[in-house]
């Protein structure tokens, strides 16, 4: 007995001093070592870069959150985007109570404003994943990790696609901030907090990139669906050219024109016959699409992108089940501005105008009450048959980011801004194309007459309401803040103007807080 | 595996030690009988220690005792509850006959970490309650046995659910992300106090029966022996055991329970509703239902419970032991939520070798299982003038539902339907070996110390077909399961010298610790059923499938020293050291040194004091300063990693779901959370010891927190990033008084009191800034948050908008423009605070403090001849409470702000407010929550004479038989925003104590 026990405590302390290792290695996680050993991360880490316009964290719907400020949620990037374009405008109001979400319409957000930071840190987050890809990616640590000659060339695109939504973001800040902070992969994890850059640097270095990548892009309809081609970069080459002139104060229409022309004349992109199978499950199938984010009701779940744009517009008599989700948000409406754009209140002139008007009051007298405006059916999850999507919770259609019929319109605005290159007679067109499409003959059809400024603004509103683009169109025209009048702006029924410094959002509080480079905006 | 050469050293130390000392025993045998000093008659269980080991032995009926001196030890303690100890040294003769006088101060031993001290030398503030001073009444995790029994300790269950998780804050809290709960002690084994899947209160598997004594250690002084885990102080919690050479006695405890509501909620009645929605929404009578419910009436019940406790303590020569069984049950009174646990406690103690070695063996062991109700949340707010039950709705079960994914649920249909589960299996088993080698240096002794934690468990949920879930989650019934598996084992070597020289006393302790946590957590979620008949015992009606795993692992190595000397019983000094590694940072910032250094001063033992002594009983001043560290946080958080997405959250390339992959935000640099704290005591007592009280001052500033900020854009890789920024404080007072306020022979009554003062600020978040950090999220919107971290305010400071006030005292209505500037907006009602002529969110202030300025505590305990009647009170002043349940239910405009299908009820506050929408942001709804309650009083009465040596005791105890308050809610003690928790209830518990 007392052998065994002094055995036992001999045992006990080799033991012991045999574990002195505080080594560990993370078992649910991993290490670049680890995780690149296997040639197939590198498209999985592309995957990532991707996914951030789609999901919030490693977990669906929400879970591992990539940014935590705010309700994991909101903090989506698609969602916080369209809220800043849509929700701003005359476009679209939201009835709920979220702190700082009434601040939208009303246009007197704050730095404070949680939404705002969403959309900040999204916008720098995507930045920041393209950067740490771009990092990961380097010759030297392909090297290092004797990566195969077939990888190599695959990481070859993967790198120009991530520069490409690294560029993405950075138009998205540049056009919803201004100035910016700015840095690239050469500024490593835990460096100094980066500088301001103006505006018209973020253009210039934002130009020279795209020109930069665009041959290692995959050339326009041959990379797979979900994955950005040329087609797409021309895209937001003319959007970039196209709003030249609000970002440099220098417009760039000629270019723009040129970009949209390479899209339109690339020859594999065409109007899809339906305006509403646009947005409907099986929306990857339509020839229309440029670049899409794609979503899944069971694969690529989230709070917001499409389980948001599928639900929040669905309340008062609107059945759920016609839209393929099991129950309306109460939430989004649209103004009578937007209303008041189109022949009539239903689609049967435009087949465009999407209103859903039983129950629903064309004036607002409450933006919390979900009955006040006019509802819309757009996004929905059904497919062009009718049929529901996999999940009635998360939606499967996937949203058109950029599509043929906003090329159309752009290479029509370039051409009515006197861009050289292009002529006014394919403008006119073009613009008829679309409404060949929405009135089904050609009664709505224009002429070169009918063709001028507030033509364009008002078109493109028809065309691509509720996409994402109102509150960036507004401000071209001039029509957004000290111009412009529509329903609740400013926080007045009737509306009223504001100041202009609201063309651009501050940056948030916090950021303001972290970053001693940074100033804030003029006016907040 | 390394080899840490430093340890590889004092291990082969160790061994030599033990090895050489096996040849040089030697010892003798003592016997003789302790007595009455007065009366001569022999005192029973009286306890006799060999000065300067651990062992000893107790007396037996005749007042008997037999021990084994060993060679080199000539010292004797005797002591006895009411008595004074009494040290003999021991000659040649092997009869020790003792004496003992009752009624002067006892000789208390106080446990500190690795070792105990004698309460007059102790050094930091360090405080113990034991069995005899518990709290009495419905308990089932062993912290509320000391709730308002400490100075500074607050012990918060913030809700009535049964075994419910409690918050312990130990003068305030010490850190923002890192945690601020003590480090818990069992028996020597630090353990893992994390909350798991399934189950309410870690703690839960403690039977509170079985607990001896808790140590409060509250300063740095006494908690930097933790180290990195001191700075929330730390409570060690010692067991029942069994004495060599005891008697043995079997005591079985049981009770009964009762308990019920005691208000009603403030939501509208049925008539009071209706009119509601005629005032406000006439277009919506027809939508109104026939029926009068009254939901929470629906999912509340009387609630019963019983508690059986068994143990049997006895010992042989050498052997001592206990081994207890316990149940427990008891029901909540909302329906379906009960808790219910069965342990098994076992403690075994056996000297060997002459004495030499003491084995000491404790095993705990419980099994709990919870249900957790599903109505409670729902019934505040569904429309009372829809029934329970519609038999022809049976695609939900035969309930009333509305066909709606927004719509409220049905809370009697939830708590009937779902099947919410927990149960949890945890046991702590330790061994000790206390071997004295004296042969080798006397007073030296070697302690070694195995203990593991073993809990594992799930948590299941069933949710039938007939539930409306497939509205909410599109899933047609579901099974969700979540298991957890968590194992942590210890290694504590340390070497102990004591001795005194002449004046000179001098303690010295040194060692070696080791414990590793692992814990794994595998899930799955099943749906889309075809049936319901398996519940969640078989998964294969299901056809969708989602499953997960994550398993983590951290470790800690430490060495640490304690050295205590004493000069001529006037002056003490105890310096400690610990050296902790953690594999939570990264190899630059893993190991932490944590120093403190304490002073005592004995100032009755001076010459000079001769004039104090008629006044005074005993007069101390302690002073004590040291550092100590916090390093609750996740793992890994230094290390580059990527996290792989879960099938969920995959991404479309061609026609492939990709699996992402994603690198995870990290501080290279990050390090512990130090806290440096002062802290000066006095400890006194007067009329010979009848009054004596404890007072304290501390000053705790918290270096480095682990605290989760905004970082630039750019520079991590998310928006925040847990690092090691800012500062807080705490600063405090705490008073302690007891007074034996009359002892006569036929009736006694004691007095106990505590008062603590904390004050908290957030020093600095960083360098240039008064921007704060929003938290305190709230129910109602998304994303709404009421409190702040601000620089200059406390911790969680409420952050709203100054509600302006009409004539009659009321905050002005929404929908009104009040300042007729021609549109209605937030400057309408609120203080424009800044002066910059608008109110957006700069306006909004930091105003009160959810955590109290002081708390309190008052124990009295009378007993007449054989009745005796205790109580404790205990309360909190100056503590703030954001009345949430009020601000998300007060508006009128509820009733029908979700279009034509559903209605709501309201809170009764609207019908004061006249509020149309939401105002969560007003400080209307900010309200003082102190209070006093008397948490319990009891009432009991001793049998006497049964014969032999049976006992009997029987008891009625009560439970928060009273609170008062000015809060306007349920219940003021919700931890700072009331968002409906689970209800306090009244409890009658009766019970009987038999020992034979």
């Amino acid at each position: 007995m007392n052998k065994l026990i002094k055995y036992g405590m001999i045992l006990a302390l080799f033991t012991a001093t045999a574990c002195t290792d505080l080594d560990l290695t993370p078992k649910s996680t991993t290490t670049a070592d680890v995780l690149f050993q296997d040639e197939s991360a590198y498209r999985a880490f592309l995957a990532r870069v991707y996914a951030g316009l789609a999901v919030t964290g490693q977990a669906g719907p929400a879970g591992a959150a990539d940014i935590s400020s705010l309700d994991e949620g909101f903090s989506n990037y698609l969602r916080q985007y369209w809220q800043f374009q849509e929700l701003t405008t005359d476009e679209a109001v939201i009835a709920w109570g979220d702190e700082g979400l009434a601040d939208l319409h009303n246009q007197n957000w704050t730095d404070a404003n949680q939404f705002v930071r969403a959309i900040y840190y999204r916008v720098f987050f995507q930045v920041s994943m393209a950067n740490e890809f771009l990092r990961e990616t380097t010759a030297e640590k392909l090297d290092s990790r004797g990566v195969s000659e077939a990888t190599r060339t695959d990481v070859q695109a993967y790198r120009a696609e991530a520069r490409f939504l690294r560029a993405l973001s950075y138009w998205h800040g540049m056009d919803l901030f201004g100035d910016i902070p700015f840095y690239t992969e050469e500024q490593a994890i835990g460096s100094d907090a980066p500088r301001q850059a103006s505006r018209d640097e973020v253009f210039a270095f934002l130009e020279s990139e795209l020109l930069a990548i665009e041959n290692d892009m995959i050339p326009a309809g041959q990379n797979e669906y979900g994955r950005a081609d040329r087609a797409a970069l021309w895209m937001l080459q003319a959007k970039l050219y196209l709003n030249a002139e609000v970002y440099t104060g220098t417009g760039r229409y000629a270019d723009a024109l040129t970009a949209a022309k390479k899209v339109i004349d690339s020859g594999v992109f065409s109007l899809d016959e339906d305006y509403d199978n646009l947005f409907l499950t099986d929306n990857h199938n339509s020839p229309e699409l440029i670049f899409a984010i794609p979503f899944d009701g069971e694969s690529t779940q989230t709070w917001g992108g499409m389980t948001y744009l599928i639900h929040a517009p669905v309340g008062g008599s609107m059945d759920p089940v016609n839209y393929g989700i099991n129950g309306g948000w109460f939430g989004l409406r649209t103004t009578s501005a937007l209303v008041d754009l189109f022949p009539s209140e239903s689609d049967d002139i435009d087949d465009r105008a999407n209103f859903y008007t039983d129950g629903q009051s064309k004036e607002i007298n409450s933006i919390s009450n979900f009955g006040d405006g006019y509802a819309i059916v757009k996004f929905q999850n059904v497919s062009s048959e009718g049929e529901p999507g996999s999940d009635l919770d998360h939606g499967d259609a996937d949203y058109p980011m950029f599509r043929l019929a906003d090329a159309y319109l752009m290479y029509a605005e370039a051409a009515v801004r006197g861009a050289g290159g292009g002529d006014l007679a394919t403008a006119v067109n073009y613009i008829n194309a679309l409404r060949m499409r929405a009135y089904g003959d050609n009664t709505g059809n224009i002429t070169q007459a009918d063709l001028d400024e507030d033509f364009i603004l008002n078109e493109r509103a028809r065309e691509l309401y509720w996409e994402a683009h109102r509150r960036t169109d507004l401000i071209r025209f001039g029509q957004f803040t000290e111009n412009g009048i529509w329903p609740w702006k400013g926080g007045v029924k009737e509306g009223t103007t504001t100041e202009s410094f609201r063309n651009v959002l501050p940056i948030p509080a916090s950021e303001i807080l972290a970053n001693p480079n940074l100033s804030q905006n003029r006016g907040y | 595996m390394k080899l840490n050469l430093d340890m590889l050293t004092k291990g082969l130390l160790f061994v030599g030690l033990l090895l050489m000392s096996q040849s040089l025993l030697a010892q003798r045998d003592i016997s003789g009988q302790i007595t009455d000093a007065e009366t001569g008659e022999p005192l029973i269980g009286a306890n006799i220690l060999i000065v300067g080991t651990s062992t000893g032995t107790v007396t037996d009926f005749d007042g008997n005792y037999s021990l084994t001196l060993p060679e080199g030890n000539t010292e004797l303690e005797a002591s006895y509850t009411g008595y004074a100890s009494k040290s003999i040294t021991v000659g040649s003769e092997s009869v020790v006959n003792i004496q003992l006088s009752a009624g002067e101060l006892l000789d208390e031993v106080v446990v500190i970490g690795y070792g105990s001290v004698k309460k007059d030398d102790a050094t930091g503030a360090v405080n113990a309650v034991d069995d005899k001073d518990f709290n009495k009444g419905v308990i089932v995790s062993p912290d509320q046995l000391i709730t308002g029994k400490v100075a500074g300790v607050q012990v918060s269950k913030n809700s009535g659910e049964p075994g419910g998780g409690t918050s312990i804050r130990i003068r305030g809290g010490t850190s923002i992300n890192a945690g601020n709960e003590p480090l818990f002690v069992i028996d020597g084994v630090p353990i893992d106090n994390n909350g798991n899947p399934g189950t309410r209160n870690p703690l839960n598997f403690i039977n509170p029966n079985d607990i001896a004594t808790f140590t409060v250690l509250k300063d740095a002084s006494a908690t930097a022996i933790y180290g990195s885990r001191g700075a929330n102080g730390v409570i060690i919690i010692t067991t029942k055991r069994g004495s060599a050479g005891s008697p043995s006695r079997l005591t079985y405890d049981g009770s009964y329970t009762t308990s019920n509501i005691i208000d009603d909620l403030p939501v509208l009645s049925p008539e009071a509703f209706r009119n509601v929605v005629t005032f406000v929404a006439p277009n919506r009578l027809e939508k109104l239902g026939s029926a009068n419910t009254n939901w929470f009436e629906e999912v509340t019940r009387p609630a019963t419970g019983q508690n059986h406790n068994l143990s049997f303590t006895g010992g042989a020569e050498d052997i001592g032991y206990r081994v207890s069984v316990g149940y427990q049950a008891l029901e909540g009174v909302i329906e379906t939520s009960k808790t219910e646990r069965t342990t098994i406690g076992l403690n075994y103690n056996h000297s060997l070798l002459d004495d030499d070695l003491n084995i000491n063996i404790n095993l705990k062991g419980a099994f709990t299982k919870d249900r957790f109700d599903q109505g409670l949340g729902a019934s505040w707010y569904f429309d009372p003038t829809q029934p329970v039950r519609d038999p022809a709705n049976t695609a939900f079960g035969g309930f009333f539902e509305y066909g709606v994914g927004l719509a409220p649920r049905n809370p009697v249909s939830g708590n009937e339907q779902i099947d919410a589960t927990g149960r949890s299996f945890r046991t702590l088993g330790n061994i000790e070996f206390d071997y004295k080698l004296n042969t080798l240096l006397p007073g030296l002794s070697a302690k070694l110390n195995l203990g593991y934690d073993a809990n594992n468990g799930r948590a299941a949920t069933f949710t039938p077909t007939t539930y409306r879930n497939k509205l909410v989650s599109d899933r047609d019934g579901e099974i969700y399961m979540e298991n957890f598996t968590r194992t942590s084992s210890l290694l504590d070597a340390y070497l102990n010298y004591k001795r005194g020289f002449g004046q000179h006393n001098l303690e010295v302790t040194a060692g070696y610790s080791y414990q590793d946590f692992d814990a794994e957590f595998p899930q799955f979620l099943a749906y889309d059923l075809a049936n319901d008949i398996f519940g969640t015992s078989s998964t294969n009606p299901a056809a969708e499938f989602e499953a997960s795993n994550f398993v983590v692992q951290n470790r800690l190595i430490s060495f640490f020293g304690r050295v205590n000397y004493g000069f001529d019983n006037r002056y003490l000094f105890t310096a400690t050291l610990r050296r902790d590694g953690s594999t939570r940072f990264g190899p630059e910032n893993r190991w932490g040194l944590f120093p403190s250094a304490a002073f005592a001063w004995r100032i009755l033992e001076e010459d000079f004091a001769d004039g104090l002594r008629g006044l005074f009983s005993d007069l101390k001043l302690r002073i004590g300063y040291g550092i100590t560290g916090n390093q609750e946080i996740g793992d890994f958080n230094y290390l580059p990693r990527y996290s792989l997405s879960d099938a969920q959250a995959r991404y479309l390339f061609g026609t492939q779901y990709v699996t992402t992959v994603r690198p995870d935000a990290y501080d290279a640099g990050l390090k512990w959370e130090e806290t440096a704290s002062l802290n000066v005591g006095l400890d006194f007592g007067f009329g010979n010891g009848r009054i004596s009280g404890i007072l304290d001052y501390y000053q705790k500033t918290t270096n480095d927190l682990l605290f989760t900020v905004n970082v630039p854009a750019g520079t991590n890789l998310s928006d925040r990033v847990l690092t090691n920024i800012g500062k807080v404080e705490n600063k405090g007072v705490e008073l302690t008084l007891n007074a034996a306020a009359i002892n006569t022979q036929d009736f006694s009554w004691d007095l106990s009191g505590n008062i603590a003062y904390n004050r908290n600020r957030i020093l600095t978040i960083d360098q240039t800034s008064s921007a704060g950090i929003l938290t305190g999220g709230i129910a109602g919107g998304v994303g709404n948050n009421v409190q702040i971290l601000q620089v200059g305010q406390p911790a969680y400071a409420f952050f709203l908008f100054e509600h302006k006030l009409d004539a009659n005292g009321l905050p002005l209505v929404d929908g009104v423009d009040h300042n007729d500037d021609g549109s209605i907006n937030l400057a309408d009602m609120y203080v424009d605070t800044n002066g910059d002529g608008m109110v957006n969110d700069l306006d909004k202030r930091a105003v009160a403090n959810p955590a109290p300025d002081f708390i309190f505590g008052l124990t009295s305990s009378m007993a007449y001849k054989n009745f005796d009647l205790s109580f404790t009170l205990r309360g909190s002043l100056g503590n703030s409470v954001y009345n949430n349940s009020s601000s998300d239910g007060g508006y009128l405009n509820r009733v029908n702000e979700r279009g034509d299908i559903f209605m709501n009820n309201i809170h009764e506050s609207a019908l004061v407010t006249r509020f149309n929408q939401p105002q969560y942001f007003s400080d209307y709804y900010l309200e003082d929550g102190s209070f006093l309650r008397l948490d319990n009083i009891t009432l009991g009465y001793n049998f006497n004479q049964l014969g032999g040596r049976t006992s009997l005791r029987v008891y009625a105890t009560a439970n928060n038989l009273f609170l008062l308050t000015n809060y306007s809610g349920l219940d003021p003690e919700v931890g700072g925003i009331d968002n409906n928790p689970y209800p306090r209830s009244r409890a009658f518990v009766f019970g009987l104590t038999l020992g034979l």
